[in-house]
């Protein structure tokens, strides 16, 4: 069964799979409530768009241009999977951070603990402050 | 030049950038999911893989306004691609390198290469793939940088060593190159045609042809001398609100109407150019 409710900020929407065997850990959910607390912080900067925040088993999205979840989605997954190969390729070892930087805006993504984030934000926000406060 | 030319100045920058900074582990460039240079170490196959996990990332880019830059910051080092003059130019590092001492050579020293080819021949290749074939040995071009310099005195030995190696592949691609060779005689760079301003006077009678301008005979003569032996038929005129046109000249024939820095007209060209007499326009030479 999958819930929405609106959380935190008025445009965000987390979305919860609620479904026993995709039930999250207590740390992991510590884990995850940390980071979305975090998240709502960064969002306040004026030069933050918006966020996603994946798990396993919840979502939540905070977005400027709601219309637009579904393309900043399938973005952020993609950056994510084709980082990973990057990585592996080149011997990285693990992704820490990825930096995509686009015409008009710029994302930051990563994997903290099977947590998948991506922050979209303006070109002349500090990235490189943003990926501090969100690191553990 | 040809496209192998291109490859191997931009393949030798590559190569050039690892030595001064051997933290870079891995370098290429390409463009439109081509290779167009890559260093020595790095497998085709890996770039090729690169190539399409980076290009699955740009098609669904439209988001962020398109791609410019992927920085993929591992445990172990870092991956760049960064977009340079309709380039892309991957960069892998050690995570000891400095990230800001990279980026800086590279995005300096890769767009001043691509520069000077574009000096050297304006027409970027667009449509061929970039073959790294080796070449015969070119001397490294003393790039503005010293620290190239320097750097090409370190790799002395091991080009000495490639350059054997380019002799045995060069006999093997022969007729080929053959087929180049007049493209690589490059002819030498012409200057800016010079911009002429004069001031329009009105010709007109039976035998004048009314798309010939007449220009003072001094101008003529600079303009010869500056492209000796080009033939110059035709100038381009504008006038002050822009508008242009192309057209033959001759030189004035009357001696007092020489030296005063007229163009003289026919009324038709005026007419082209929405024009009249004493007004300024600009001429400049056409060399084909």
């Amino acid at each position: 069964m999958v819930k929405k409710k609106r959380s935190q900020q008025e445009n965000s929407t987390t979305v919860i799979v609620d479904d026993d065997e995709l039930s999250a850990a207590p740390e992991e959910d510590e884990a995850y409530t940390d980071l979305s607390n975090k998240l709502a912080e960064i969002r306040k900067d004026k030069d933050v768009i918006g966020y996603i925040l994946r798990s396993a088993t919840s979502a939540t999205i905070d977005l400027k241009e709601p219309e637009k979840i579904v393309e900043y989605a399938i973005f952020s997954s993609q950056v994510l999977d084709s980082s990973r190969e990057i990585a592996d390729l080149y011997e990285l070892d693990d992704v820490k951070s990825v930096l995509v930087e686009g015409k008009e805006t710029k994302a930051l993504c990563m994997d903290i603990n099977g947590n998948k984030i991506s922050i979209f934000m303006e070109k002349t926000a500090d990235h490189a402050d943003i990926l501090k406060r969100i690191s553990p | 030049m040809n496209n192998e030319v291109y490859s191997f100045a931009l393949k030798s920058t590559l190569q050039e950038i690892q030595n001064i900074c051997p933290d870079v582990s891995n370098t290429f460039i390409f463009q439109d999911e081509k290779i167009l240079a890559q260093d020595e170490t790095t497998p085709e196959k890996t770039i090729n893989q690169t190539i399409d996990a980076f290009t699955a990332i740009t098609e669904k880019a439209d988001i962020i306004g398109g791609m410019n830059n992927l920085t993929i910051q591992g445990t172990n080092g870092r991956a760049n691609i960064a977009c340079i003059n309709n380039f892309y130019l991957a960069t892998i590092s050690s995570k000891e390198a400095d990230e800001k001492y990279v980026n800086t050579l590279t995005r300096i020293l890769i767009p001043t290469v691509i520069r000077l080819l574009e000096k050297i021949h304006p027409a970027l290749p667009g449509d061929e793939t970039l073959t790294p074939v080796y070449h015969e040995p070119i001397e490294p071009e003393p790039v503005e940088d010293e620290v190239a310099e320097d750097a090409a005195d370190q790799t002395e030995d091991q080009q000495e060593e490639e350059s054997d190696q380019f002799v045995e592949e060069t006999a093997t691609t022969k007729d080929e190159e053959e087929q180049f060779e007049p493209e690589i005689d490059t002819e030498p760079l012409l200057p800016e045609p010079p911009v002429t301003q004069l001031i329009v006077e009105n010709i007109g009678g039976l035998l004048v042809a009314s798309d010939t301008v007449r220009i003072d005979n001094e101008v003529i003569i600079q303009w010869n001398e500056l492209y000796g032996d080009k033939k110059i038929n035709e100038v381009t005129i504008e006038t002050l609100s822009g508008k242009t046109t192309r057209c033959k000249f001759k030189q004035i024939k009357k001696s007092k109407d020489t030296g005063k820095g007229i163009i003289k007209m026919p009324e038709k060209i005026q007419l082209t150019l929405e024009t009249s007499e004493g007004a300024l326009v600009t001429v400049k030479p056409v060399i084909e």
